[in-house]
């Protein structure tokens, strides 16, 4: 393994995942710095609600796609959602896996498996961009950093797709990208829409606070209609 | 250098934004990932597939982007990268109005559709009230919370409008029961129950009044209406003034406690539940001892108890029900309403989607009372009148007055030829009344002034006699006077409970005496009603540092003077006697 490589594997992910960390802190900081406004009348709905009750489901709330009408009217959507966050984590593990624990990678098995999963997340970030680019609603609240953001996770999905058999004798050309590219991630993830799962036990939580201590989660879905006489 | 390129105003709204941002809802304003799963929860968007701008996380995008400008460091440091964008001028605001309060009834319908759980009713809210905060907002806005802050109600209905109504109503329950007994108790004190209203149901509405008191006569209630601090609405909830809403629900909270009622029970109104009974405590800055239920919790009690039976054969429609939004996404509270429904109809539909995920009447959030955007809320209505339609029935049944009004101008709208009830309706209409001469409550035989020494101050002796008669047959006890010398001589001596005052006297004119009254700590509390045959006189002493407690114009009204003077006293202990 040449030294740029075993640089861009080791140091300069310490140093990115170092900043990263350092940038969340200060975001962290920086929403409890806020005040969280309180609850204070008496607790409201119907049996078998609670705001602990709340919390635990606003915070599973993701994991149920049968809970919002959203996701049951665009499931398609919600298992693009899956399969894409599903990758990215797949991802930042095997940023860790190879540098520190390359023989998990080994088998066949895995790493086609893996290359599968990110080919997926390509094409579904290709997917979303159309998306986004082309459906007007989502195209006039996009932010450039919403277009930045999935383009850049689309195209390390791309990159770890080569990445993945970890085979530096035969060119570190794909290895080196990789790992680049997720050193600029890491940097780049606390500015951007991507930090958004920081923000998400946070917004869940208090959502799922107050809609449990009133009785609305855990959430009752629409009845089936009764066919109607006419 | 941001500040000084805005109006003053804009400046305030940015700076008062800083004020209001808590936790939940910097996290709602940051944790946005523009993925639109709100897209197609709002009713709004639905029925203007072609206009992105109703879309929930655009219109949330024109406040977060002000917020990202000033108080986001990214949006500070890169603002075109994550469209960040400051507030200038006066126009920017009235087109954020125009989005805040005209392209969304804050149904929360997007904010429970959101993955993120981001609460875009709440942002909405808060960018109303900072717009508020600076004087913009639809004029029927501004002129419902003038009378909720002024009058004491939305709806601006008078102290004596509203006792009379009570009165007429009463009357006509007494008739129809045959029984003395069968009248609406005003400020008793120790009830179980303290019902507050709609004051739509005063203005536009009495028979719900009625209603609701035959339900409480027939189950033998101990309960009350309260003289004041009655109406259980608040337009601080649509209008994003938290002080408004504070000061509203604390009204009604301070009465309950000042009656000791037990309970309070709120009638079925979406907004009016939502702000008393979740919001209120939270707007006002403290809890409250006051226990609170909804009416239709009270009613399905009844029926449980066997104090109520009802017959629903006599409901004889084909009925639906309609979820509000208040009631349903921000208080859990739709079960019951569909428990007391099956309970008093026998042909019950349910509509579809419902409950939590139900549509907007899309009347909701003040929006009946911004008459500007009625072009846009009947375009958005297309949804609700499918909804409405697909459920195949007659009666669309809702516990909510706003959602009446509402979906009452759908149906007109779209010509569905339905009909808008209320629960406590349908249970008054199917409750079988016992054959009884009399319901087994107390009748008081006190007089409703007795025990009170008044005074009346007037040089005209037609007026002192006309004022003496009425009293005394009220109850009270009356001392004359007829000059100001001989009136402060024997408020000094006596000590009564109220001077009823003659401004223009003379010698010592009624304003003179006033003065002397207020000034003297022996008898400054002495509670001072003013009747005068020439109103601007009253403006002045009304500009005083402690104003009198009330006026009366002359010609003098009976019924206005006694209701007035009830008023007055019932500070202390006046409407214990009426019940």
């Amino acid at each position: 393994m040449s030294e740029t490589l075993n640089f861009v594997e080791n140091d300069l992910q310490l140093m990115a995942l170092g900043f990263m960390a350092l940038v969340y802190i200060l975001r962290i900081r920086w929403l409890l710095k806020y005040k969280a406004s309180k609850d204070r009348q008496a607790p409201a709905g119907t049996v078998g609600t609670s705001s602990f009750k709340g919390i635990v489901y606003s915070w599973a709330n993701i994991a149920m796609p049968w809970s919002m009408e959203s996701t049951r009217r665009m499931f398609f959507f919600y298992l693009q959602f899956v399969v894409f966050h599903l990758a990215v984590a797949a991802n930042i593990t095997m940023s860790f896996v190879i540098p520190y624990a390359p023989d998990l990678m080994r088998p066949t098995a895995v790493y086609r498996l893996l290359q599968l999963l990110f080919a997926a997340a390509c094409v579904i970030g290709c997917l979303r961009m159309y998306r986004r680019l082309t459906n007007p609603a989502i195209r006039l609240i996009s932010t450039p950093d919403d277009i930045f953001s999935l383009a850049l996770l689309t195209v390390w999905s791309f990159a770890s797709i080569f990445a993945a058999p970890n085979n530096y004798e035969q060119g570190e050309g794909a290895l080196t990208t990789y790992f680049i590219m997720t050193a600029f991630f890491l940097a780049y993830v606390p500015f951007s829409k991507i930090s958004h799962y920081l923000y998400y036990p946070f917004t869940r939580f208090y959502f799922g606070r107050t809609m449990g201590h009133r009785g609305v989660y855990p959430m009752k879905r629409s009845a089936v209609p009764k066919p109607t006489s006419v | 250098m941001i500040e000084s390129a805005r109006t003053y105003k804009a400046n305030k709204v940015v700076e008062r934004m800083g004020k209001k941002l808590n936790r939940q809802i910097v996290g709602s304003l940051t944790a946005c990932v523009h993925c639109g799963m709100c897209t197609e929860s709002c009713h709004y968007v639905l029925a203007n597939p072609d206009d992105p701008t109703y879309a929930p996380a655009y219109k949330a995008d024109q406040i977060r982007k002000i917020f990202k400008r000033n108080y986001d460091w990214t949006g500070r440091v890169f603002p075109w990268w994550v469209h960040a964008e400051d507030i200038r001028t006066d126009e920017d605001l009235h087109k954020l109005k125009d989005i805040v309060f005209g392209k969304c009834t804050n149904c929360r319908r997007c904010s429970i559709n959101c993955p993120m759980g981001v609460d875009f009713a709440t942002l909405n809210r808060m960018a109303r009230g900072l717009l508020v905060s600076v004087g913009i907002m639809p004029e029927g806005v501004a002129v419902v919370s003038k009378d909720q802050w002024e009058v004491g109600n939305q709806m601006g209905v008078l102290p004596q409008e509203y006792l009379e109504t009570l009165e007429w109503l009463s009357d006509e329950l007494e008739s129809e029961f045959g029984d003395p007994a069968a009248r609406i108790p005003i400020d008793k004190m120790d009830a179980d129950i303290v019902y507050t209203i709609n004051p739509r149901e005063v203005k536009y509405d009495p028979r719900t009044i009625t209603d609701a008191a035959r339900i409480f006569y027939v189950a033998g209630a101990n309960w009350t209406m309260p003289s004041e601090g009655w109406d259980m609405t608040n337009f601080g909830l649509f209008s994003g003034d938290d002080d408004l809403g504070g000061a509203a629900a604390q009204r009604v909270y301070d009465k309950v406690i000042e009656l000791r009622g037990k309970k309070l029970v709120i009638s079925e109104c979406g907004h009016g539940y939502r702000s008393t009974r979740c919001e209120g405590p939270n707007w006002a800055g403290k809890e409250t001892p006051v226990v609170m239920e909804s009416s239709v919790l009270t009613m399905l009690r009844y029926i449980k108890e066997g104090r109520i039976r009802l017959d629903k054969s006599r409901n004889k429609e084909s009925y639906t029900f309609h979820d509000s939004c208040n009631n349903a996404r921000s208080c859990g509270f739709f079960e019951e309403p569909r428990e007391l429904l099956n309970l008093v109809v026998s042909d019950f539909r349910e509509m579809y989607p419902n409950r939590t995920e139900n549509y907007c009447c899309t009347g909701g959030g003040g929006a009946m009372s911004m008459s500007e955007y009625t072009p846009e809320r009947l375009k958005s209505a297309k949804i609700k009148a499918d909804q409405l339609k697909a459920t195949g029935t007659k009666v669309v049944v809702t516990s909510c007055h706003n959602c009446v009004d509402g979906l009452s101008d759908v149906i007109k709208h779209y010509k569905l030829g339905m009909k808008v009830e209320q629960l406590v309706s349908l249970t008054a209409n199917a409750m079988v009344v016992p054959e009884r001469a009399a319901v087994a409550v107390p009748v008081a035989v006190a007089l409703p002034l007795q025990g009170y020494k008044i005074l009346v101050v007037d040089d005209e002796p037609d007026i002192l006699l006309f004022l003496s008669t009425v009293l005394e047959d009220q109850g009270a006890t009356v001392i004359q006077a007829a000059d100001g010398e001989q009136a402060l001589e024997l408020t000094l001596r006596e000590k009564p409970d109220l001077v009823t005052l003659d401004l223009s006297m003379p010698g010592k004119n009624g304003g003179y005496v006033f003065e002397e009254i207020r000034n003297n700590p022996e008898i400054a509390t002495t509670k001072v009603f003013i009747i005068t045959g020439k109103p601007e006189l009253r403006r002045l002493i009304y500009e005083r540092p402690i104003p009198p407690d009330g006026y009366l114009d002359k010609p003098i009204d009976q019924d206005a003077l006694l209701n007035n003077i009830r008023m007055v006293l019932e500070l202390k202990h006046a409407h214990k006697l009426s019940s």
